[in-house]
């Protein structure tokens, strides 16, 4: 439920859509949108005869939430879930641009770098499909090999500097192993 | 005719209906072809394969629009009906709707930023569109 409203901080859900997509009660759902209500956490409007709740970003714990909700059980998860059956083709993923640095709108692209040296764009968008749909967002991939990665480091390519200086939430490998694996 | 492009269509949105037009659908069909075809000429910049095979995704995905019927009032629009107008799954469609996003950056931005891993995977699309295509 938290991945649901802190995934998307920039959109409302309604109850029923709350419960569908957390994929729970409607009770346990009901009395746990009251008491985060009531905490401060979400905003509570009522659009005709539908009850909507969004994350409220006034909430002094916002950052926190959203940030535990993104690395724990929110998009990091579904995208690495669906990415799990190429993984033994895959050297690092991670998701980077306006989602990593936390600046994102309910209609922004979610990024992701992926460093591969056999997959094709047919297989990363073949995989990503589910996530497209359960996410309700747009999965941007880019698909780099180790090679690609080493030369573009090496000529200094302005897209891919940038990227690796930016915040990043690993879906799999760190750092350290591309680098390795890079140099 | 397909419930998903009929939502799609009318004033104002994303595709016209209009009449299929045989001459027009042979021209798009080979001139999308020819230039698959020069694509996979690796003497070719790299930059000019992937023009070439973009439009070349354009023309063949455009082709299977008229075939039934609409006109698209936009240029993205074609990829992401594939699906309807050939039966095209994720990763044809969204290879090709990717492509479109970095046409338009390198177009109006000039981050033009291909390597041979995205041209090689635009050709093996596009070439799906052309096969899925009825001759």
């Amino acid at each position: 439920m938290l991945a649901v409203l802190f995934g998307n901080p920039a959109r409302s859900f309604y109850a029923n859509e709350v419960i569908a997509l957390a994929q729970s009660g409607t009770g346990a759902v009901q009395r746990e949108l009251a008491a985060l209500t009531e905490a401060g956490l979400l905003i509570f409007n009522k659009q005709g005869n539908q009850k909507h709740y969004q994350a409220n970003a006034a909430a002094p714990v916002f950052d926190e939430l959203r940030g535990l909700v993104l690395k724990t059980m929110g998009m990091a998860d579904v995208l690495r879930v669906a990415l799990a059956p190429l993984a033994a083709q895959i050297e690092g993923a991670f998701i980077y641009g306006s989602v990593a640095k936390q600046q994102d709108t309910a209609r922004s692209d979610i990024d992701v770098m992926i460093v591969s040296a056999s997959l094709a764009y047919a297989d990363v968008f073949g995989a990503l499909e589910s996530a497209t749909h359960r996410l309700d967002r747009k999965v941007n991939p880019t698909l780099y090999t180790p090679a690609d990665i080493a030369r573009r480091i090496a000529g200094d390519n302005a897209f891919l500097t940038r990227v690796m200086k930016q915040p990043k939430i690993w879906l799999m490998g760190n750092e350290e192993t591309l680098h390795v694996r890079s140099a | 005719m397909s419930e998903a492009l009929d939502n799609l269509c009318g004033p104002g949105k994303q595709l016209q209906a209009e009449a299929t037009d045989a001459q027009e659908f042979a021209g798009l069909v080979r001139s999308g072809m020819a230039r698959l075809n020069d694509a996979r000429n690796t003497s070719l910049a790299l930059e000019s394969r992937f023009d070439l095979a973009y439009n070349a995704a354009h023309s063949l995905s455009l082709a299977a629009l008229r075939r039934l019927g609409y006109r698209a009032s936009n240029r993205y629009i074609v990829f992401q009906v594939l699906p309807h107008t050939l039966g095209l799954g994720p990763e044809v469609w969204r290879v090709l709707d990717k492509c479109h996003n970095m046409r338009n950056r390198g177009e109006y931005e000039g981050l033009l930023d291909v390597d041979e891993r995205l041209v090689a995977d635009l050709i093996v699309a596009t070439q799906a569109v052309g096969e899925a295509l009825p001759a």
